[in-house]
């Protein structure tokens, strides 16, 4: 291999690989505050998460849980508030920029690119690392022929990781929908992202498909050391796969630790047996 | 009468095919500059869910502007140059004072804010290039004014190079486009924007970005448009029609699909051709291209609700 191609290699790969060793904060949330309107989705909420882990956000409906991911991938404005990123304080920054910083999520409610199918959606994923365009490929080979490649090799790695090589020239709205939830992480895996977002991955999946994805969610974790934020109604998954829990409850912190502390704290018992306020 | 009705059109075409084929050509030539401009309409309507009412001034303008340079001493093809930098600034103004700050609203408030564009485009045109009619710089652009003259099935069969040209400019941008928005980077972006806006800004696309391009590229239509339909009909802010040409095959083709543009475009340009030679001339006095388009998409939507193209439509509940 020649020294300009692992040079290309190590510049598309391994986002997560930045510098910041495992352990260290890698995303630090303070004291943000969101409302719409009169509504307070989100009261003075701090917390950390930190390179290499799982780390769980839970809580009851309407606890805040996806306004938070909104705030952190660059969605919603907090009123108050600051959120650092590797080091870099942001106030307000756009989705597409978060995304670019290497921010991938998925969402509650599949959000997928009904038009193309299961491989364009996932090399979609990687429209941020490419820098040249097919067409160009068409017409100059060489360089950007080598970089084609490798973005395709990444791509194809996550289709067999996921196991969906049978369905990558299907058009995603014809999936059942544990497959569009399948797609939707290799979409977001393709970014290489130094932090992922994951929004009730497995919500209204059967048991085996579960089983499945979560032990997608352990291998990306382990295999890449990607750090993963996950938010989870189903408690024996959140406790199986989290090192640590932040938990809310109408909009505000109400535990935060391992799994063993979070599920002895009175007040996430309080919180999840509806003791009134 | 039912006979002229059902019968004697089809005779007429039959007996005479090199004349049919004249006539096919002619809504062929029309057809594909419907479908460019339903192009326009239905890339920002994909990327910003606006319809965007500004497409038929924004031919104007592109002419006039190109015409006006002209006229002031510029060179033909540098005037060309220059109207695209024109239309590129008109797409970053449209982004920045219009749209960004209008992000979130209503579908209904975007849409009168694309009149507001089209009242100021007026009104700013005449400021600049006055009122009057002006003539396409047809041969400047080096425009071939001759006609072909082929002879099939011993007949005859007329083709105006300007025709020529408009048809093969025009096909030839469509392709680019679908090239582009097939094969490019962008034009990846384009299309995953029209299907999930949030998806897409996940991924690290720009709203802003691709707002600006998908304007542009309605600048560039405006201005092939405007140099087609100018060296047909002349540049003044009647122009402004050749968009309106476009609703129907909206009606037909979808705001949201491409290929419906396309093929919606090309249909209505050759069908409205034949059914005004054959039907409308003979039996309703003529002019029926003022309105055969929109009674076609009327009837097509009676049958059809989701259009042509469109998916079925399944109402969940
Ligand atoms: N865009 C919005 N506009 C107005 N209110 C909102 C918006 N997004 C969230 N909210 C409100 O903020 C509160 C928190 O909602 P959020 O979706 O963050 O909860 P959640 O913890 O994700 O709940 P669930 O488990 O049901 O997904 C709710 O009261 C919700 O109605
Ligand atoms: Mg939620």
């Amino acid at each position: 291999m020649n020294v300009h191609l692992q040079e290309d290699l190590s510049k598309h790969t391994l986002r997560a690989d930045d510098g910041i060793a495992k352990g260290a904060d890698l995303l630090k949330v303070e004291n943000i505050s969101l409302s719409f309107g009169g509504v307070k989705a989100i009261t003075d909420i701090s917390f950390d998460i930190k390179k290499g882990e799982i780390r769980a956000i839970i809580g009851p409906n309407g606890a805040g849980k996806t306004s938070m991911l909104n705030v952190i991938n660059g969605f919603y404005f907090p009123q108050q508030g600051t959120i650092t990123f590797r080091g870099e304080k942001r106030r307000r920054a756009r989705a597409s920029e978060t995304a670019r910083d290497g921010i991938a999520r998925t969402f509650q409610n599949i959000a997928l690119f009904k038009g193309m199918s299961t491989l364009d959606n996932i090399m979609t994923g990687r429209i941020t690392l490419q820098k040249r365009s097919l067409l160009w490929h068409a017409l100059w080979k060489g360089p950007a022929e080598r970089e084609e490649i490798e973005h395709r090799e990444a791509v194809e790695r996550i289709i067999d990781f996921l196991e969906i090589e049978h369905i990558r020239k299907t058009p995603v709205g014809r999936l059942p929908y544990g497959l569009q939830k399948r797609v939707e992480l290799g979409r977001a895996l393709a970014a290489d992202p130094a932090l992922l977002l994951l929004d009730e991955p497995m919500a209204g999946m059967n048991l085996e498909e579960k089983a499945d994805m979560s032990r997608f969610i352990l291998d990306v974790n382990q295999q890449y050391g990607t750090t993963i934020a996950l938010i989870e109604h189903d408690m024996g998954v959140v406790m199986d796969l989290s090192d640590r829990v932040v938990v809310l409850d109408y909009g505000k912190k109400i535990g935060d630790g391992t799994p063993d502390e979070v599920r002895n704290n009175p007040d996430v018992i309080d919180a999840y047996l509806g003791v009134p306020h | 009468m039912l006979s002229e009705i059902f019968v004697e059109p089809f005779a007429d075409m039959v007996a005479a095919p090199d004349f049919l084929m004249q006539v096919l050509w002619e809504g062929l030539v029309s057809g594909i500059l419907y479908a460019l401009i339903a192009l326009g309409f239905v890339l920002i309507y994909r990327s910003s869910r606006i319809f965007n009412f500004a497409q038929g001034i924004m031919v104007v303008f592109a002419a006039l502007t190109l015409v006006g340079l002209h006229e002031a001493g510029v060179p033909a093809w540098v005037s060309v140059v220059l109207t695209l930098g024109v239309m590129f600034v008109l797409a970053v103004v449209v982004e920045r004072v219009v749209l960004r700050p209008l992000v979130g609203q209503p579908d209904i408030i975007l849409f009168m804010a694309t009149i507001g564009i089209t009242l100021f485009l007026i009104g700013f045109g005449e400021i600049i290039f006055g009122g009057e009619n002006k003539v396409m710089i047809t041969q400047e652009l080096g425009i071939p004014t001759d006609s072909v003259v082929f002879e099939p099935f011993g007949g005859l069969l007329i083709l105006e190079q300007k025709d020529i040209t408009a048809a093969g400019i025009a096909a030839l941008l469509v392709i680019g486009l679908l090239l582009f928005l097939n094969k490019t980077r962008m034009g990846r972006a384009i299309r995953a924007l029209g299907d999930d806006h949030q998806a897409a800004m996940s991924v690290g696309i720009s709203l802003q970005t691709i707002w600006v391009l998908v304007w542009f590229i309605a600048g560039i239509i405006a201005l092939v448009t405007g140099i087609a339909w100018g060296a047909r009909a002349g540049v003044s802010f009647a122009l402004e029609v050749i968009a309106y040409k476009a609703l129907p095959v909206l009606m037909l083709g979808g705001l949201e699909s491409i290929s419906g543009a396309i093929v919606g475009g090309l249909m209505i340009g050759m069908l409205e051709k034949l059914f005004e030679i054959y039907w409308g001339q003979p039996l309703l006095g003529g002019n029926t291209e003022t309105w055969f388009a929109f009674m076609l998409a009327l009837v097509v939507l009676l049958f059809r609700p989701q259009g042509l193209f469109g998916e079925r439509i399944i109402e969940r509940v």
